[in-house]
């Protein structure tokens, strides 16, 4: 079902001499910049036929990369672009669950964007808000959407307390704009505001994040997706295409600030920066062909997100595109921290379908780590014991933590959220963390959350009937 | 012989009057000791009116025991006060001997002839000594001012026991309640080491795990052993104080330690209030003066000899019958009561360094007992404004931390078993609070001024009750 169909007739590159070039560089055309920024670009995409062009693209791989002392091509990287590229026009917007795109202007023919560094009060969870330090007054940073060939200036203004710097995960730049604090340039003090500029020569899915004191600010929320769209679509086109950010936080029960000194016991794992039950589901109209692109700057962790109900693809890596024969079907995309990959199917089955982390403590909100192993314990007269001594006391985990789905009467610490339980249609759905759902439904009326989904008669499981367990033989 | 002699029949008189009345002396202690602690005392004498006492006694004992019984049973019951109470008789008659001429002697003599040619002689002669006449009232004074020493000395010692009991009182109360306290800290222990007995059924912690639960489990049954020890022993501290004995010790005592007064009442002026009312320093300073009463009355009579007037009357055989004075008259040739002169002074300057000694010492007691009376105050509203709501709130927390799952019984029973020390620190510094009131009270030699009364404070409701006991009510659930 998740069978790539071409259904994308745009000519090849090759073909296009139609000049969009509104620039100043009379010498520039679409077809002279891919060939600078992949090699092989052009003549892959004609031995395809026209389709799924430009996917094998690695720069470097193949050919000199474009500027560089191995590269014949020309003396210095080019910095020669495209005009702007255009929503709706150029490409489908992400979408972003629970998050934000960073605006941007065109001025002179560059898309020119303001991030402000600062310190964001963000909310995990209803119950659960903490401060962290994002762009924008978003955590994580608002999503970055731009298309190969634009021309891309960032000024970042840092109102931190700390200083900073902006490195674009993934995206092929000159050195001198990569952001490391230090080595390729001095970190952006507080108060001060820095201009990165630079021709996005790829497509795929890129990130952004802090690389000064890289723990703390990372660790605090300093990151963000770089989306870039090919300037034609490649590949078939998608209906939806969704952008999730991974991370993982340590946030005790009871405090407001990540530690970022936390090394291993993480305990609020989320996607776009909210744990369930804060995530936005995933909508879908049946039939859409979906992509999801995941990236992951979690300190320490990978993570394996399983999406139920679908076989998919995995389309591309950070590093672009993978040819079509290289991809398997999977139903669990592993995402290793510091890297994205984009998955592809086609939504073909109605229902809501859990998508989460299957790494089980990374779907449980805050979970403590110095809990005795109640399972099995016998419980029997021991809260009678304890009560006269602590009279809200109640034996909890003997029977393991799904009852803590429904623990939401007792009191908790402040500002914390329990461990699972997101409200489901039948019951508390036992997970948190890094968990969401797909919806896929037959009509949708807008954009919003179109509520549970009723299976038909007969594709639900229930409870046996006596008649049926006779019919067949069960004995219980 | 002039029996009628008026001057003669008024001294006999005089001395005739001085009768030892057994009741005086304690009259005037049980005055000084009301005044103080208002409170009665008795000197059992073996009159019917014991019976009296005895069924007092046993009405104060009754019902559950105050500090103000424990001390009128004390004052009425205590052995050794009794005995101290006996002093005053001693003392008293030691006055009333003072008060006493001496006894006028009589000497006779009757002489036969041996011959006959004499006839039968006979001489009679009634003889006083005369200086006791005029030293009489000085001796008198020394008398009364060494009984009324006594009478200080003895009601001081009402006082000091007084003191004594309300500390040991206090004591007991204290030890009641860390009782109590170390019993539910054995309840936390019995819970823990049986979670961890479940825990073992269960098959999730190690036999290590378990045994070291049990261990602590044991440990808190020792300690509580003892402290039950302890109150077992200020309770026969009391006991002792109270003289108590057979089913009379088998008293209750229901009442909590009170609360640290809200506000100190002014300490102030203590010394000088110490030097005024205090029995010790006044029987010291009667002493002295005493000392230099019996120092003049030596030197004034310095050089009187003995001095004897009498009538006598003589007849010989054959003569007129005679009558007449007899003088005898001592001469103070030798002894001019240098000696004693010299020892008395010696004593009085004796007296005056005493006297000297316990003032010093009173100020500087007063004033140590009054910086830890404050120190023990500020400590023990520290602790229950700041350190015991703090512990609730932390019991509090670990709960919603348990709630959360982020924390295990056995932490959780930690944080509740700390808040128990806390209580148990507490309660023994209100307890040394109210001992060195009592002690102040009895440096100062009367009851302090009764604190203002505290000021109802609006408690935060995670706050602790105001009493010094350990409450649940603010653990549950919301």
């Amino acid at each position: 079902m998740s069978t790539m169909k071409p259904t994308d007739e745009t000519p090849g590159p090759s073909e296009d001499t139609t000049s969009e070039v509104t620039d100043t560089t009379p010498a520039l055309t679409r077809r002279t910049l891919l060939a600078r920024t992949g090699a092989t670009l052009a003549t892959g995409a004609l031995l395809m036929h026209g389709r799924a062009q430009a996917q094998s693209s690695v720069p470097g791989a193949n050919a000199p990369r474009a500027g560089s002392a191995a590269d014949t091509g020309g003396k210095v990287a080019r910095q020669s672009h495209l005009p702007p590229g255009k929503a709706g026009r150029d490409y489908r917007p992400v979408v972003v669950p629970n998050g934000a795109k960073l605006p941007w202007k065109d001025v002179g023919g560059v898309k020119v964007f303001h991030m402000v560094a600062e310190e964001v009060e963000h909310e995990f969870a209803p119950g659960l808000k903490a401060t962290c330090w994002g762009y924008n007054g978003h955590v994580h940073g608002p999503t970055i959407e731009v298309v190969e060939g634009d021309r891309v200036r960032f000024y970042v203004t840092n109102r931190l307390p700390a200083s900073t710097t902006v490195h674009w995960h993934g995206i092929l730049l000159p050195s001198g704009m990569d952001g490391v604090g230090g080595l390729n340039q001095k970190a952006i003090a507080p108060g001060e505001t820095y201009r990165y500029e630079f021709t996005v020569r790829q497509s795929g899915t890129g990130m952004y994040h802090s690389h000064h004191d890289e723990m703390t600010q990372m660790a605090l929320g300093m990151v963000g997706l770089f989306i870039i769209h090919p300037r034609r679509p490649v590949g078939p086109r998608v209906d939806r295409d969704f952008a999730i950010m991974l991370h993982e936080w340590r946030i005790d029960p009871g405090t407001r600030r990540p530690d970022p000194n936390e090394m291993t016991d993480f305990n609020v794992l989320t996607m776009n920066a909210k744990a369930f039950p804060g995530t936005e589901p995933l909508v879908v109209r049946k039939g859409e062909r979906v992509r999801i692109r995941f990236g992951n700057l979690s300190a320490m962790d990978h993570h394996p997100i399983h999406l139920h109900g679908y076989q998919f693809r995995i389309t591309e890596t950070d590093g672009g595109r993978i040819p079509e024969s290289a991809q398997w079907p999977e139903t669990t995309v592993l995402v290793p921290t510091g890297s994205t990959r984009t998955i592809e199917f086609v939504a073909d089955e109605p229902g809501d379908w859990a998508m989460h982390c299957h790494m089980t403590h990374h779907v449980m909100n805050q979970m403590g780590h110095d809990v005795p192993n109640m399972v099995g314990v016998k419980p029997q007269g021991l809260d009678a014991k304890v009560r006269p001594l602590l009279p809200g006391y109640m034996t909890m985990g003997q029977t393991g933590m799904g009852d803590m789905a429904g623990m939401h009467h007792m009191p908790m610490p402040a500002n914390s959220i329990p461990m699972v339980g997101g409200k489901g249609p039948y019951d508390d759905i036992t997970m948190g963390g890094m968990f969401t759902l797909l919806k896929v439904r037959d009509h949708l009326d807008g954009e919003g959350d179109p509520g549970w989904y009723t299976p038909p008669q007969g594709t639900q499981a229930r409870p046996a009937q006596e008649d049926e367990l006779r019919r067949d033989g069960i004995i219980v | 012989m002039h029996w009628k002699s008026p001057w003669l029949l008024s001294v006999l008189l005089l001395g005739g009057c001085a009768s030892v009345q057994k009741e005086r002396g304690h009259l005037e202690v049980a005055a000084l000791v009301e005044e103080r602690t208002g409170l009665n005392t008795r000197w059992n004498q073996g009159t019917p009116e014991d019976a009296q006492v005895r069924q007092h006694l046993d009405a104060l004992l009754a019902g559950d025991l105050t500090s103000d019984h424990a001390v009128e049973v004390a004052l009425l019951n205590n052995p050794a006060l009794q005995g101290t109470y006996e002093e005053l008789g001693v003392s008293q008659a030691d006055m009333v001997q003072a008060g006493l001429l001496t006894n006028p002697s009589f000497d006779g003599s009757i002489g036969f002839p041996l011959t006959s040619d004499g006839g039968m002689e006979h001489e009679f002669s009634i003889v006083q000594s005369f200086v006791d006449i005029f030293t009489l009232p000085l001796r008198k004074r020394v008398a009364n001012e060494q009984f009324l020493a006594d009478t200080l000395r003895v009601a001081h010692e009402a006082l000091v026991t007084t003191a004594e009991v309300r500390q040991t009182f206090t004591e007991v109360q204290a030890r009641q309640q860390l009782v109590a306290l170390r019993r539910e800290v054995l309840q936390a222990a019995d819970a823990a080491a049986d979670l961890s007995g479940r825990l073992r059924a269960a098959g999730n912690v190690t036999a290590l795990a378990l045994a070291t639960e049990q261990a602590a489990l044991e440990q808190a049954r020792l300690e509580l052993a003892q402290d039950e020890l302890a109150l077992f022993e200020a309770r026969e501290h009391l006991n002792r104080l109270m003289g108590l004995f057979g089913p009379r010790v088998q008293w209750t005592l229901a009442q909590k330690l009170p609360e640290v007064p809200a506000a100190e009442a002014s300490l102030e002026h203590l010394e000088t209030l110490a030097i005024r009312q205090r029995l010790d320093i006044d029987a010291a300073r009667k002493q002295v003066s005493l000392l230099w009463n019996a120092l003049e009355l030596a030197r004034s009579t310095r050089f009187f000899g003995r001095v004897d007037v009498g009538v006598h009357t003589h007849r010989d055989a054959n003569g007129p019958r005679l009558l007449g004075p007899t003088l005898s008259l001592e001469l103070p040739i030798f002894d001019q009561r240098q000696a004693l002169i010299a020892k008395l002074e010696a004593q009085h300057r004796q007296g005056e360094d005493r006297l000297t000694e316990l003032s010093v010492n009173a100020r500087s007691e007063v004033r140590a007992a009054r910086a830890r009376l404050v120190t023990l105050r500020n400590m023990a509203e520290r602790y229950q404004k700041v350190v015991l709501p703090l512990r609730t709130t932390i019991l509090e927390e670990s709960q919603r931390q348990y709630n959360a799952m982020q924390i295990g019984l056995p932490a959780l029973l930690i944080a509740r078993r700390d808040q128990v020390e806390a209580w148990r620190a507490y309660l023994e510094t209100v307890r040394d609070y109210w001992m060195a009131r009592a002690d102040l009270e009895r440096l100062v030699g009367g009851r302090l001024p009764v604190p203002t009364a505290p000021a109802p404070t609006p408690e935060p409701t995670s706050a602790p009750s105001p009493s010094p006991e350990p409450t649940h009510e603010h653990h549950e659930a919301h």
